[in-house]
C-alpha cells in the first residue's frame, strides 16, 4: 500500500492540493489539518487533484462534503479533478458526485470557481 | 452460496473473505482491503450464523492492510449484536493485528468491544481449526467483484455501519456526521423514490 502524500501549489487565489496513496482514517487527519489550518487563513478555494491517489474511504469521502460545504459557506469550496475510474465509480455510486463537484482538467477546475 | 476451498492453510494468498466453522466458533480471514465493497457479503454471513446460535467470532485481520470505517462498522454492528443478546461467552476477537489497524480500531474505541490480538501478541498466525470446511464468501474480492454493487443496499449498508461506530462509542458520532447524514438523507431520498 502506497504511503499517503499531500503536495499543495497556490494558483493564485487557488489552492491546488495534490494527493497520492491511499486516504483513509489512517491518513484523513493529515489533509483534515491541513484543509483546516488553510480555511482559518481565508483560504477556501481548494482544488484536490486526485491522479495519483489510489483508495478513499468512505469516512472522508464524508468529512471532505463537510469541507465543501463549509467553504461554500464563506463563497468558496472544494472540488475534486482528475479522480481515477475506479474511485470515481465509487463516490458516483455513493451520490457523493451529487455535493462535490468533480472536474477532468486543471484548467476547468480553476475556471469553475471564477462563473 | 460459498465457495469452498480445498487445504486447510490460513495462508491461503488469494484475495477475498474465508470463512470456516466448527462447532461454536466462526472463523474468518480477510485477505486484502476490507472495505464497504465486501462489507455486505461478511455482514449476511455473520447474521446467518448468529441465527444459528454461533457467539463466539475470530477474525484474522493479519492479511488485511487496511479496512475502512464501513468494514469496522460493520464488525461492531456483530459484536453489538452479540453483546445485546446478552448471552455468556459472546466474543468477537480480532487477531493478528497489524500496528495500523489497532490504531484505527483504538481510535474507533472498538478495541473495548472486540478482544485484540497484535500481530506481537498472537506470535504465530492463527490456523483454521482442523477439518473445518473452509469456504470463500462470494464477491469478498474487491478487485473482482461479479456485479455492480446497488446504490441503495449500499447506501443502507453504510448508514448501519457507521451508526454501529457511534453506538459502539459516542466519540465517534462527530467523526462521522458529515458521512452519516448525507448517508441519511440519501436513505431517505431512496425511499421517496421508491414510494412515487
Amino acid at each position: 500500500m502506497k504511503d499517503f502524500h499531500i503536495d499543495r501549489e497556490a494558483r493564485g487565489a487557488i489552492q491546488l492540493i495534490k494527493l497520492s496513496g491511499s486516504l483513509d482514517m489512517y491518513s484523513f487527519p493529515r489533509l483534515e489539518s491541513q484543509l483546516s489550518g488553510m480555511f482559518e487563513q481565508g483560504l477556501i478555494r481548494v482544488v484536490l487533484d486526485c491522479r495519483n491517489l489510489d483508495y478513499i474511504g468512505s469516512a472522508g469521502l464524508g468529512a471532505l462534503i463537510g469541507f465543501a460545504k463549509q467553504a461554500r459557506e464563506k463563497g468558496g469550496d472544494v472540488k475534486l479533478l482528475n479522480v481515477p475510474e475506479r474511485i470515481y465509480k465509487i463516490i458516483e455510486l455513493l451520490g457523493f458526485t451529487k455535493v462535490l463537484q468533480v472536474h477532468e482538467t486543471e484548467e476547468a477546475a480553476l475556471g469553475s470557481f471564477a462563473s | 452460496m460459498y465457495v469452498r476451498i480445498e487445504g486447510d492453510s490460513l495462508s491461503d494468498s488469494a484475495k477475498g473473505i474465508s470463512v470456516a466453522c466448527t462447532t461454536d466458533e466462526v472463523f474468518v480471514r480477510v485477505v486484502g482491503r476490507g472495505t464497504f465493497q465486501n462489507s455486505q457479503p461478511l455482514r449476511r454471513f455473520a447474521m446467518e450464523m448468529i441465527e444459528k446460535g454461533y457467539r463466539r467470532f475470530t477474525v484474522d485481520v493479519g492479511a488485511c492492510p487496511n479496512m475502512d470505517s464501513t468494514f469496522l462498522g460493520v464488525l461492531a454492528g456483530i459484536g453489538l449484536r452479540l453483546r445485546q443478546d446478552g448471552k455468556p461467552a459472546a466474543e468477537v476477537s480480532v487477531v493478528s493485528v497489524s500496528p495500523r489497524n489497532l490504531d484505527l480500531l483504538q481510535t474507533l474505541g472498538l478495541d473495548r468491544l472486540f478482544t485484540v490480538q497484535t500481530l506481537e501478541t498472537n506470535g504465530t498466525p492463527v490456523s483454521w481449526p482442523a477439518g473445518a470446511a473452509v469456504e470463500r464468501l462470494p464477491d469478498s474480492d474487491i478487485e473482482s467483484l461479479s456485479k455492480p454493487l446497488d446504490k441503495n443496499e449500499t447506501t443502507d449498508l453504510m448508514l448501519d455501519a457507521h451508526n454501529s461506530l457511534v453506538r459502539a462509542d459516542e466519540r465517534n458520532a462527530p467523526r462521522f456526521s458529515g458521512v452519516t447524514k448525507f448517508l441519511r438523507e440519501s436513505v431517505e431520498r431512496g425511499r421517496s423514490d421508491k414510494s412515487k
